[in-house]
Protein backbone atom coordinates (compact mmCIF):
# COMPACT_ATOMS: atom_id res chain seq x y z
CA UNK A 1 0.00 0.00 0.00
CA UNK A 2 1.12 3.46 -0.73
CA UNK A 3 1.94 5.87 1.74
CA UNK A 4 2.18 9.02 0.14
CA UNK A 5 -1.12 10.11 -1.38
CA UNK A 6 0.17 10.15 -5.29
CA UNK A 7 -2.04 6.89 -5.40
CA UNK A 8 -5.62 8.12 -5.31
CA UNK A 9 -4.53 10.89 -7.46
CA UNK A 10 -3.53 8.41 -9.98
CA UNK A 11 -6.67 6.28 -9.66
CA UNK A 12 -9.15 9.75 -9.68
CA UNK A 13 -6.90 10.89 -12.91
CA UNK A 14 -7.42 7.26 -14.61
CA UNK A 15 -11.02 7.76 -14.02
CA UNK A 16 -11.14 11.05 -15.25
CA UNK A 17 -9.45 10.07 -18.61
CA UNK A 18 -12.28 7.86 -18.73
CA UNK A 19 -14.94 10.02 -18.36
CA UNK A 20 -13.70 12.27 -21.59
CA UNK A 21 -12.57 10.12 -23.73
CA UNK A 22 -16.79 8.43 -23.02
CA UNK A 23 -17.75 12.00 -23.60
CA UNK A 24 -15.20 12.64 -26.67
CA UNK A 25 -16.64 9.52 -28.07
CA UNK A 26 -20.38 10.39 -27.66
CA UNK A 27 -19.58 13.96 -28.74
CA UNK A 28 -18.42 12.30 -32.16
CA UNK A 29 -21.70 10.24 -32.26
CA UNK A 30 -24.10 13.19 -32.08
CA UNK A 31 -22.13 15.50 -34.58
CA UNK A 32 -22.17 12.32 -37.35
CA UNK A 33 -25.81 12.55 -37.28
CA UNK A 34 -26.11 16.13 -37.17
CA UNK A 35 -26.23 17.87 -40.65
CA UNK A 36 -23.21 19.32 -42.02
CA UNK A 37 -24.72 22.57 -42.04
CA UNK A 38 -26.24 22.48 -38.88
CA UNK A 39 -24.84 25.47 -36.64
CA UNK A 40 -22.72 23.72 -34.22
CA UNK A 41 -23.39 21.70 -31.15
CA UNK A 42 -23.12 23.49 -27.97
CA UNK A 43 -19.81 21.50 -26.30
CA UNK A 44 -21.54 20.26 -23.13
CA UNK A 45 -17.58 18.74 -21.91
CA UNK A 46 -16.59 22.57 -21.60
CA UNK A 47 -19.35 23.02 -18.65
CA UNK A 48 -18.08 19.83 -17.09
CA UNK A 49 -14.67 20.14 -17.54
CA UNK A 50 -13.80 22.45 -14.66
CA UNK A 51 -16.38 21.10 -12.43
CA UNK A 52 -14.75 17.58 -13.00
CA UNK A 53 -11.08 18.68 -12.15
CA UNK A 54 -12.08 20.25 -9.19
CA UNK A 55 -14.19 17.27 -7.76
CA UNK A 56 -11.30 15.09 -8.57
CA UNK A 57 -8.64 17.42 -7.21
CA UNK A 58 -11.12 17.30 -3.76
CA UNK A 59 -11.74 13.64 -3.67
CA UNK A 60 -7.89 12.78 -4.35
CA UNK A 61 -6.89 15.41 -1.32
CA UNK A 62 -9.52 13.58 0.90
CA UNK A 63 -8.83 10.44 0.18
CA UNK A 64 -5.29 11.07 0.89
CA UNK A 65 -6.40 12.83 4.55
CA UNK A 66 -5.70 10.65 7.37
CA UNK A 67 -7.86 10.88 9.48
CA UNK A 68 -10.57 11.52 7.44
CA UNK A 69 -12.86 14.64 9.24
CA UNK A 70 -16.57 15.54 8.61
CA UNK A 71 -15.25 17.99 6.29
CA UNK A 72 -15.50 15.69 3.82
CA UNK A 73 -19.09 16.15 3.77
CA UNK A 74 -19.05 19.57 3.40
CA UNK A 75 -16.66 19.07 0.48
CA UNK A 76 -19.07 16.67 -0.86
CA UNK A 77 -21.96 19.35 -0.92
CA UNK A 78 -19.41 21.90 -2.30
CA UNK A 79 -19.13 19.39 -5.01
CA UNK A 80 -22.58 18.48 -5.56
CA UNK A 81 -23.34 22.35 -5.52
CA UNK A 82 -21.32 22.66 -8.50
CA UNK A 83 -22.47 19.84 -10.18
CA UNK A 84 -25.96 21.07 -10.28
CA UNK A 85 -24.76 24.70 -11.11
CA UNK A 86 -22.98 23.52 -14.02
CA UNK A 87 -25.88 21.42 -15.49
CA UNK A 88 -28.18 24.97 -14.89
CA UNK A 89 -25.45 26.43 -17.04
CA UNK A 90 -25.87 23.90 -19.67
CA UNK A 91 -29.78 23.70 -19.37
CA UNK A 92 -29.84 27.18 -19.55
CA UNK A 93 -27.88 28.06 -22.54
CA UNK A 94 -30.10 25.26 -24.46
CA UNK A 95 -32.94 26.54 -23.47
CA UNK A 96 -31.43 30.09 -24.45
CA UNK A 97 -31.62 29.29 -27.95
CA UNK A 98 -33.92 30.04 -30.42
CA UNK A 99 -34.46 26.75 -31.77
CA UNK A 100 -35.50 26.00 -28.00
CA UNK A 101 -38.02 28.65 -28.09
CA UNK A 102 -39.06 27.61 -31.54
CA UNK A 103 -39.70 24.32 -30.70
CA UNK A 104 -41.24 24.98 -27.53
CA UNK A 105 -43.91 27.90 -29.86
CA UNK A 106 -44.53 25.23 -31.96
CA UNK A 107 -45.23 22.21 -29.40
CA UNK A 108 -47.32 24.80 -27.43
CA UNK A 109 -49.24 25.91 -30.65
CA UNK A 110 -49.88 21.93 -31.93
CA UNK A 111 -51.31 21.53 -28.01
CA UNK A 112 -53.71 23.78 -28.46
CA UNK A 113 -54.64 23.01 -31.87
CA UNK A 114 -55.51 19.91 -30.79
CA UNK A 115 -57.05 20.70 -27.14
CA UNK A 116 -59.19 23.38 -28.82
CA UNK A 117 -61.72 21.14 -30.42
CA UNK A 118 -61.84 18.66 -27.38
CA UNK A 119 -62.37 21.39 -24.65
CA UNK A 120 -64.82 22.81 -27.02
CA UNK A 121 -67.05 19.40 -27.40
CA UNK A 122 -66.64 18.73 -23.49
CA UNK A 123 -67.78 21.74 -22.24
CA UNK A 124 -70.86 21.37 -24.47
CA UNK A 125 -71.57 18.36 -23.17
CA UNK A 126 -71.25 19.26 -19.74
CA UNK A 127 -73.31 22.14 -20.38
CA UNK A 128 -76.15 19.98 -21.75
CA UNK A 129 -75.94 17.12 -19.11
CA UNK A 130 -75.84 20.27 -16.20
CA UNK A 131 -79.26 21.63 -18.08
CA UNK A 132 -80.65 18.06 -17.79
CA UNK A 133 -80.13 17.60 -13.88
CA UNK A 134 -81.48 21.29 -13.88
CA UNK A 135 -78.44 22.78 -12.38
CA UNK A 136 -76.54 25.89 -13.22
CA UNK A 137 -73.33 25.27 -15.59
CA UNK A 138 -69.99 26.95 -15.25
CA UNK A 139 -70.65 29.50 -17.69
CA UNK A 140 -74.13 30.36 -15.79
CA UNK A 141 -72.21 31.10 -12.23
CA UNK A 142 -69.27 32.99 -14.33
CA UNK A 143 -71.99 34.99 -16.45
CA UNK A 144 -73.39 35.75 -12.36
CA UNK A 145 -70.22 36.58 -11.18
CA UNK A 146 -68.88 38.84 -13.66
CA UNK A 147 -72.34 40.92 -13.25
CA UNK A 148 -71.74 41.06 -9.57
CA UNK A 149 -68.10 42.37 -10.53
CA UNK A 150 -69.54 45.10 -12.64
CA UNK A 151 -72.30 46.22 -10.12
CA UNK A 152 -69.52 46.61 -7.98
CA UNK A 153 -67.63 48.85 -10.08
CA UNK A 154 -70.81 50.99 -10.51
CA UNK A 155 -71.10 51.62 -6.68
CA UNK A 156 -67.66 52.51 -6.86
CA UNK A 157 -67.79 54.85 -9.43
CA UNK A 158 -71.50 56.37 -7.99
CA UNK A 159 -69.87 56.55 -4.67
CA UNK A 160 -66.92 58.66 -6.18
CA UNK A 161 -68.99 60.61 -7.98
CA UNK A 162 -70.99 61.62 -4.53
CA UNK A 163 -67.97 62.09 -2.69
CA UNK A 164 -66.61 64.19 -5.33
CA UNK A 165 -69.56 66.10 -5.45
CA UNK A 166 -69.70 66.64 -1.74
CA UNK A 167 -66.30 67.67 -1.49
CA UNK A 168 -66.80 70.57 -4.04
CA UNK A 169 -70.27 71.72 -2.42
CA UNK A 170 -68.15 72.22 0.97
CA UNK A 171 -65.65 74.33 -0.38
CA UNK A 172 -68.34 76.06 -1.78
CA UNK A 173 -70.25 76.42 2.04
CA UNK A 174 -69.05 80.25 2.76
CA UNK A 175 -67.34 79.56 6.18
CA UNK B 1 4.84 2.63 -9.11
CA UNK B 2 1.85 1.02 -10.54
CA UNK B 3 -1.56 2.29 -9.69
CA UNK B 4 -3.21 1.57 -6.30
CA UNK B 5 -6.24 -0.70 -6.26
CA UNK B 6 -8.99 1.04 -5.03
CA UNK B 7 -9.20 -1.68 -2.73
CA UNK B 8 -6.25 -0.14 -1.18
CA UNK B 9 -7.56 3.31 -0.92
CA UNK B 10 -10.69 2.30 1.22
CA UNK B 11 -8.79 0.42 3.48
CA UNK B 12 -6.56 3.20 4.13
CA UNK B 13 -9.68 5.34 4.25
CA UNK B 14 -11.23 3.31 6.99
CA UNK B 15 -8.54 2.24 9.16
CA UNK B 16 -6.97 6.09 8.64
CA UNK B 17 -10.15 7.05 10.49
CA UNK B 18 -10.31 4.20 13.12
CA UNK B 19 -6.89 3.70 14.44
CA UNK B 20 -5.15 7.41 14.27
CA UNK B 21 -8.19 9.14 14.78
CA UNK B 22 -7.67 11.83 17.29
CA UNK B 23 -10.10 12.92 19.97
CA UNK B 24 -10.88 16.55 18.09
CA UNK B 25 -11.37 14.27 15.14
CA UNK B 26 -13.85 11.88 16.80
CA UNK B 27 -15.56 15.04 18.85
CA UNK B 28 -16.57 16.14 15.02
CA UNK B 29 -17.79 13.10 14.08
CA UNK B 30 -19.63 12.49 16.91
CA UNK B 31 -21.35 16.16 16.40
CA UNK B 32 -21.43 15.02 12.95
CA UNK B 33 -23.42 11.93 13.85
CA UNK B 34 -25.69 14.34 15.71
CA UNK B 35 -26.72 16.38 13.21
CA UNK B 36 -28.00 13.37 11.17
CA UNK B 37 -29.72 12.12 13.88
CA UNK B 38 -31.41 15.53 14.06
CA UNK B 39 -31.62 15.38 10.46
CA UNK B 40 -33.61 12.48 10.32
CA UNK B 41 -35.89 13.55 13.14
CA UNK B 42 -37.01 16.65 11.67
CA UNK B 43 -37.58 15.02 8.14
CA UNK B 44 -40.04 12.88 10.10
CA UNK B 45 -42.08 15.70 11.58
CA UNK B 46 -42.07 17.04 8.55
CA UNK B 47 -43.46 13.84 7.05
CA UNK B 48 -45.43 12.45 9.46
CA UNK B 49 -46.81 15.74 11.02
CA UNK B 50 -46.33 18.68 8.80
CA UNK B 51 -47.05 22.14 10.50
CA UNK B 52 -48.71 25.28 8.66
CA UNK B 53 -46.30 28.03 8.68
CA UNK B 54 -47.59 31.11 10.24
CA UNK B 55 -47.21 33.45 7.70
CA UNK B 56 -48.36 36.71 7.02
CA UNK B 57 -48.55 38.14 11.15
CA UNK B 58 -48.03 41.79 11.26
CA UNK B 59 -51.15 43.37 12.09
CA UNK B 60 -52.92 44.93 9.07
CA UNK B 61 -56.34 45.89 8.61
CA UNK B 62 -57.95 46.08 5.30
CA UNK B 63 -59.31 49.31 4.37
CA UNK B 64 -60.65 49.18 0.81
CA UNK B 65 -61.46 46.30 -1.59
CA UNK B 66 -62.50 46.19 -4.95
CA UNK B 67 -63.76 43.10 -6.51
CA UNK B 68 -60.81 40.69 -5.84
CA UNK B 69 -57.91 43.17 -4.73
CA UNK B 70 -57.70 44.49 -0.99
CA UNK B 71 -55.49 47.18 -0.22
CA UNK B 72 -54.00 46.58 3.65
CA UNK B 73 -52.93 49.21 5.92
CA UNK B 74 -50.02 48.09 8.35
CA UNK B 75 -49.62 48.74 12.17
CA UNK B 76 -47.07 51.10 13.26
CA UNK B 77 -45.49 53.65 15.25
CA UNK B 78 -45.19 56.36 12.11
CA UNK B 79 -42.43 58.63 12.18
CA UNK B 80 -42.84 59.54 8.38
CA UNK B 81 -45.24 61.81 7.21
CA UNK B 82 -45.86 60.48 3.72
CA UNK B 83 -47.37 56.80 3.43
CA UNK B 84 -46.12 54.21 0.74
CA UNK B 85 -47.90 52.12 -1.12
CA UNK B 86 -46.46 48.66 -2.16
CA UNK B 87 -47.22 47.11 -5.66
CA UNK B 88 -46.29 43.86 -6.09
CA UNK B 89 -47.03 41.52 -9.14
CA UNK B 90 -50.51 40.50 -10.21
CA UNK B 91 -51.08 36.69 -10.32
CA UNK B 92 -47.98 34.30 -10.50
CA UNK B 93 -47.81 34.27 -6.83
CA UNK B 94 -49.17 35.73 -3.38
CA UNK B 95 -47.95 38.46 -1.98
CA UNK B 96 -47.53 36.97 1.67
CA UNK B 97 -43.94 36.68 0.93
CA UNK B 98 -43.14 40.27 1.91
CA UNK B 99 -44.70 39.82 5.37
CA UNK B 100 -43.17 36.06 5.18
CA UNK B 101 -42.51 35.51 9.00
CA UNK B 102 -41.26 37.62 12.11
CA UNK B 103 -38.05 38.83 11.57
CA UNK B 104 -37.99 38.25 8.06
CA UNK B 105 -40.58 40.14 6.99
CA UNK B 106 -39.84 43.41 4.23
CA UNK B 107 -43.44 44.92 5.33
CA UNK B 108 -42.26 44.22 9.46
CA UNK B 109 -38.53 45.98 8.39
CA UNK B 110 -40.87 48.92 6.96
CA UNK B 111 -43.39 49.51 9.43
CA UNK B 112 -40.73 49.24 12.41
CA UNK B 113 -38.52 52.23 10.59
CA UNK B 114 -41.64 54.18 11.00
CA UNK B 115 -43.28 54.10 7.56
CA UNK B 116 -47.21 54.14 6.98
CA UNK B 117 -47.29 50.72 5.03
CA UNK B 118 -49.74 50.10 2.74
CA UNK B 119 -49.88 46.83 0.61
CA UNK B 120 -52.10 46.26 -2.81
CA UNK B 121 -53.03 42.18 -2.87
CA UNK B 122 -54.27 41.62 -6.41
CA UNK B 123 -56.05 38.96 -5.23
CA UNK B 124 -56.80 35.70 -6.70
CA UNK B 125 -58.66 35.58 -9.79
CA UNK B 126 -61.45 33.38 -11.32
CA UNK B 127 -62.44 32.86 -14.69
CA UNK B 128 -65.21 35.67 -14.09
CA UNK B 129 -62.40 38.31 -14.05
CA UNK B 130 -60.47 36.65 -17.14
CA UNK B 131 -61.67 40.50 -18.93
CA UNK B 132 -59.51 42.14 -16.54
CA UNK B 133 -56.81 44.36 -18.68
CA UNK B 134 -53.49 45.75 -17.67
CA UNK B 135 -55.36 49.00 -18.76
CA UNK B 136 -57.97 48.35 -16.08
CA UNK B 137 -55.76 47.66 -13.47
CA UNK B 138 -53.54 51.12 -14.32
CA UNK B 139 -56.43 53.79 -14.99
CA UNK B 140 -58.85 52.24 -12.42
CA UNK B 141 -57.62 50.35 -9.77
CA UNK B 142 -54.33 52.20 -9.00
CA UNK B 143 -56.05 55.24 -8.97
CA UNK B 144 -58.47 54.11 -6.55
CA UNK B 145 -55.94 52.54 -4.05
CA UNK B 146 -53.78 55.28 -4.09
CA UNK B 147 -56.50 57.82 -3.09
CA UNK B 148 -57.80 55.06 -0.41
CA UNK B 149 -54.16 55.61 0.80
CA UNK B 150 -54.28 59.29 0.69
CA UNK B 151 -57.25 59.65 2.58
CA UNK B 152 -57.04 57.14 5.28
CA UNK B 153 -53.44 58.09 6.05
CA UNK B 154 -54.40 61.95 6.09
CA UNK B 155 -51.87 63.28 3.24
CA UNK B 156 -51.74 64.67 -0.49
CA UNK B 157 -48.75 62.66 -1.48
CA UNK B 158 -47.45 59.44 -1.24
CA UNK B 159 -44.34 56.90 -2.18
CA UNK B 160 -44.91 53.83 -4.14
CA UNK B 161 -42.88 50.79 -4.42
CA UNK B 162 -43.29 48.66 -7.41
CA UNK B 163 -41.81 45.04 -7.43
CA UNK B 164 -41.32 42.80 -9.88
CA UNK B 165 -44.68 43.36 -12.61
CA UNK B 166 -45.85 45.74 -9.95
CA UNK B 167 -43.01 48.18 -10.96
CA UNK B 168 -43.49 48.76 -14.56
CA UNK B 169 -47.62 48.87 -13.52
CA UNK B 170 -47.36 51.48 -11.03
CA UNK B 171 -44.92 53.09 -13.23
CA UNK B 172 -47.63 53.00 -16.22
CA UNK B 173 -49.87 54.50 -13.57
CA UNK B 174 -47.24 57.22 -12.03
CA UNK B 175 -46.66 58.64 -15.50
CA UNK B 176 -50.51 58.66 -16.46
CA UNK B 177 -51.93 60.40 -13.24
CA UNK B 178 -50.27 63.43 -12.56
CA UNK B 179 -53.25 64.81 -10.18
CA UNK B 180 -51.76 61.58 -7.60
CA UNK B 181 -48.92 63.48 -5.64
CA UNK B 182 -46.29 60.61 -5.93
CA UNK B 183 -43.53 62.15 -3.80
CA UNK B 184 -40.91 59.10 -4.62
CA UNK B 185 -41.50 56.20 -6.62
CA UNK B 186 -39.40 52.86 -6.22
CA UNK B 187 -38.75 50.05 -8.72
CA UNK B 188 -37.35 46.62 -7.47
CA UNK B 189 -36.24 43.73 -9.70
CA UNK B 190 -39.44 45.24 -11.94
CA UNK B 191 -38.72 45.02 -15.95
CA UNK B 192 -38.66 48.26 -18.17
CA UNK B 193 -36.75 47.71 -21.11
CA UNK B 194 -38.62 44.19 -22.59
CA UNK B 195 -35.88 43.36 -25.20
CA UNK B 196 -33.53 42.61 -22.11
CA UNK B 197 -35.61 40.53 -20.16
CA UNK B 198 -34.00 37.24 -21.03
CA UNK B 199 -35.27 33.53 -21.19
CA UNK B 200 -38.92 34.93 -21.02
CA UNK B 201 -37.96 37.59 -23.46
CA UNK B 202 -37.24 35.06 -25.66
CA UNK B 203 -39.81 32.34 -25.04
CA UNK B 204 -42.97 35.16 -25.04
CA UNK B 205 -41.60 36.93 -28.53
CA UNK B 206 -44.06 37.34 -31.26
CA UNK B 207 -41.88 34.74 -33.63
CA UNK B 208 -42.56 31.73 -30.83
CA UNK B 209 -45.84 32.34 -28.83
CA UNK B 210 -48.67 32.95 -30.23
CA UNK B 211 -50.62 34.50 -27.50
CA UNK B 212 -53.82 35.01 -29.57
CA UNK B 213 -54.31 31.11 -29.89
CA UNK B 214 -53.21 30.65 -26.01
CA UNK B 215 -55.85 32.92 -24.32
CA UNK B 216 -58.80 32.24 -27.07
CA UNK B 217 -58.25 28.76 -26.27
CA UNK B 218 -57.59 28.44 -22.51
CA UNK B 219 -59.31 31.70 -21.44
CA UNK B 220 -56.76 32.20 -18.76
CA UNK B 221 -53.21 31.34 -17.41
CA UNK B 222 -53.82 28.35 -15.38
CA UNK B 223 -51.97 28.33 -12.03
CA UNK B 224 -50.39 24.67 -13.00
CA UNK B 225 -49.31 26.36 -16.91
CA UNK B 226 -47.65 29.58 -14.90
CA UNK B 227 -45.59 27.07 -12.54
CA UNK B 228 -44.82 24.75 -15.34
CA UNK B 229 -43.69 28.49 -16.83
CA UNK B 230 -41.32 29.31 -14.38
CA UNK B 231 -40.14 26.16 -13.21
CA UNK B 232 -38.59 25.53 -16.43
CA UNK B 233 -36.59 28.85 -16.25
CA UNK B 234 -34.24 26.94 -13.80
CA UNK B 235 -34.95 23.20 -14.09
CA UNK B 236 -32.25 22.14 -11.39
CA UNK B 237 -33.84 24.66 -8.56
CA UNK B 238 -35.68 21.76 -7.38
CA UNK B 239 -32.90 19.70 -7.19
CA UNK B 240 -30.97 22.17 -5.33
CA UNK B 241 -34.00 23.25 -2.60
CA UNK B 242 -33.77 20.03 -1.49
CA UNK B 243 -30.33 19.33 -1.30
CA UNK B 244 -29.90 22.23 0.65
CA UNK B 245 -32.57 21.18 3.01
CA UNK B 246 -31.45 17.94 3.35
CA UNK B 247 -28.45 20.03 4.02
CA UNK B 248 -29.82 21.83 6.94
CA UNK B 249 -31.98 19.79 7.97
CA UNK B 250 -30.64 19.45 11.82
CA UNK B 251 -31.25 23.06 11.85
CA UNK B 252 -34.63 23.94 13.40
CA UNK B 253 -34.32 27.76 12.33
CA UNK B 254 -34.00 26.79 9.11
CA UNK B 255 -36.63 24.55 8.94
CA UNK B 256 -39.21 27.10 9.60
CA UNK B 257 -37.82 29.67 6.95
CA UNK B 258 -37.96 26.66 4.34
CA UNK B 259 -41.86 25.52 5.30
CA UNK B 260 -42.84 29.09 5.25
CA UNK B 261 -40.83 29.51 1.95
CA UNK B 262 -41.64 26.29 0.53
CA UNK B 263 -45.60 27.34 0.93
CA UNK B 264 -45.02 30.41 -0.80
CA UNK B 265 -42.85 28.92 -4.12
CA UNK B 266 -46.01 25.95 -4.15
CA UNK B 267 -48.72 28.21 -4.24
CA UNK B 268 -48.96 29.49 -7.53
CA UNK B 269 -51.31 32.25 -9.34
CA UNK B 270 -53.30 32.19 -12.58
CA UNK B 271 -53.40 35.09 -14.58
CA UNK B 272 -56.76 36.45 -16.18
CA UNK B 273 -57.29 36.25 -19.74
CA UNK B 274 -57.42 39.29 -20.81
CA UNK B 275 -54.65 40.98 -18.79
CA UNK B 276 -52.00 38.42 -20.18
CA UNK B 277 -52.85 38.70 -23.49
CA UNK B 278 -51.83 42.98 -23.04
CA UNK B 279 -48.98 42.13 -20.67
CA UNK B 280 -47.42 39.93 -23.49
CA UNK B 281 -48.50 41.81 -26.64
CA UNK B 282 -47.85 45.37 -25.31
CA UNK B 283 -44.66 44.70 -22.91
CA UNK B 284 -42.66 41.49 -24.05
CA UNK B 285 -43.49 41.23 -27.78
CA UNK B 286 -44.11 45.06 -28.46
CA UNK B 287 -42.12 46.82 -25.54
CA UNK B 288 -44.40 49.39 -25.77
CA UNK B 289 -43.52 50.98 -22.09
CA UNK B 290 -39.96 51.51 -23.03
CA UNK B 291 -40.45 52.80 -26.19
CA UNK B 292 -43.23 55.61 -25.06
CA UNK B 293 -46.07 54.13 -27.39
CA UNK B 294 -48.35 52.48 -24.50
CA UNK B 295 -52.16 54.30 -24.33
CA UNK B 296 -54.39 53.32 -21.46
CA UNK B 297 -57.63 54.54 -20.75
CA UNK B 298 -56.85 57.27 -23.52
CA UNK B 299 -54.00 58.65 -21.80
CA UNK B 300 -50.30 58.11 -23.67
CA UNK B 301 -48.19 56.83 -20.79
CA UNK B 302 -44.43 58.58 -21.43
CA UNK B 303 -41.96 57.50 -18.85
CA UNK B 304 -40.27 60.82 -19.02
CA UNK B 305 -43.06 62.50 -17.43
CA UNK B 306 -41.85 60.67 -13.86
CA UNK B 307 -40.50 63.72 -12.40
CA UNK B 308 -40.25 62.62 -8.63
CA UNK B 309 -37.20 61.35 -7.14
CA UNK B 310 -36.89 57.77 -8.55
CA UNK B 311 -34.51 54.57 -7.41
CA UNK B 312 -34.43 51.52 -9.08
CA UNK B 313 -33.04 48.31 -7.18
CA UNK B 314 -31.34 45.62 -9.42
CA UNK B 315 -30.31 42.04 -8.68
CA UNK B 316 -26.89 40.79 -10.14
CA UNK B 317 -28.26 37.29 -10.34
CA UNK B 318 -31.86 37.96 -11.48
CA UNK B 319 -32.88 35.64 -14.22
CA UNK B 320 -36.19 36.64 -14.68
CA UNK B 321 -36.05 40.55 -14.40
CA UNK B 322 -32.27 40.72 -15.30
CA UNK B 323 -30.53 44.03 -14.03
CA UNK B 324 -30.34 46.10 -17.31
CA UNK B 325 -33.64 45.47 -18.00
CA UNK B 326 -34.49 46.64 -14.37
CA UNK B 327 -32.21 49.87 -14.63
CA UNK B 328 -33.39 50.96 -18.00
CA UNK B 329 -35.98 53.31 -15.94
CA UNK B 330 -32.92 55.20 -15.15
CA UNK B 331 -32.79 56.47 -18.25
CA UNK B 332 -36.29 56.81 -19.31
CA UNK B 333 -37.48 58.86 -16.39
CA UNK B 334 -37.67 62.58 -16.28
CA UNK B 335 -36.41 62.81 -12.84
CA UNK B 336 -33.43 65.24 -11.65
CA UNK B 337 -32.75 62.73 -8.69
CA UNK B 338 -32.41 59.25 -9.89
CA UNK B 339 -30.46 56.33 -8.57
CA UNK B 340 -30.02 52.72 -9.13
CA UNK B 341 -27.97 50.22 -6.94
CA UNK B 342 -27.44 46.22 -8.14
CA UNK B 343 -27.33 44.13 -5.32
CA UNK B 344 -26.64 40.49 -4.78
CA UNK B 345 -28.94 37.86 -4.92
CA UNK B 346 -32.30 36.66 -7.46
CA UNK B 347 -35.19 38.00 -7.65
CA UNK B 348 -36.76 36.37 -4.73
CA UNK B 349 -33.43 36.54 -2.54
CA UNK B 350 -33.58 40.11 -3.26
CA UNK B 351 -36.56 41.18 -1.08
CA UNK B 352 -37.78 37.92 1.04
CA UNK B 353 -34.88 36.16 3.45
CA UNK B 354 -31.58 36.79 5.25
CA UNK B 355 -29.69 38.47 2.11
CA UNK B 356 -32.69 40.83 2.15
CA UNK B 357 -32.60 41.91 5.51
CA UNK B 358 -29.09 43.12 5.00
CA UNK B 359 -28.38 44.01 1.57
CA UNK B 360 -31.78 45.28 0.48
CA UNK B 361 -34.39 46.59 3.29
CA UNK B 362 -32.19 48.91 4.85
CA UNK B 363 -31.27 50.64 1.39
CA UNK B 364 -35.02 50.80 0.56
CA UNK B 365 -35.79 52.32 3.68
CA UNK B 366 -32.29 54.88 4.14
CA UNK B 367 -33.67 56.27 0.54
CA UNK B 368 -37.05 56.80 1.29
CA UNK B 369 -36.71 58.04 4.93
CA UNK B 370 -35.34 61.90 4.35
CA UNK B 371 -37.94 62.27 0.99
CA UNK B 372 -40.56 61.00 3.25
Amino acid sequence: MMGDGSGPSQLFEQWRKQFEEGAQVWMRLISQTTAASAPPTPDPTAFWRPVLDQGVQTWAKLFAQSPATPELLTQWKQFLDQWIEAWSRVLGQAMGTEQFAKLMGQSLDQMLVAAAPAKKAMDQQIEQALQALNLPSRTQLTAVAKQLVELEDRIDRLEESISAKLRRLAEREPR
Amino acid sequence: MGPERFADVVERFTSGFAADAPAETIKQWQEELERGLRRLRNLQGMVTNPVEPKTGQTPRVEVYKRNKSRLYRYESARTHRTPVLFVPNLGISRPYIFDLLPGGSFIEHMTRQGFDFYLLDWGVFGPEDNDLTVDECVTRILPRMARRVLETSGTDELSVIGYCMGAPISASFVASHPEVSVKNFVNMAGPIDFTKVGLFGLWLGKENFNVDRFIDTLGSVPADMVKAGFKLLKPTMDLSTNLNLWWNLWNDKYVEGFQALNKWANEYVAFPGEFFRQWVRDFYQDNKLYRGELVMGGRPIRLERITCPVFVVGAKEDYIAPPECVRALIDSVGSREKEYIELPGGHISLIAGRGAAVHCWPKVSAWLAPRS
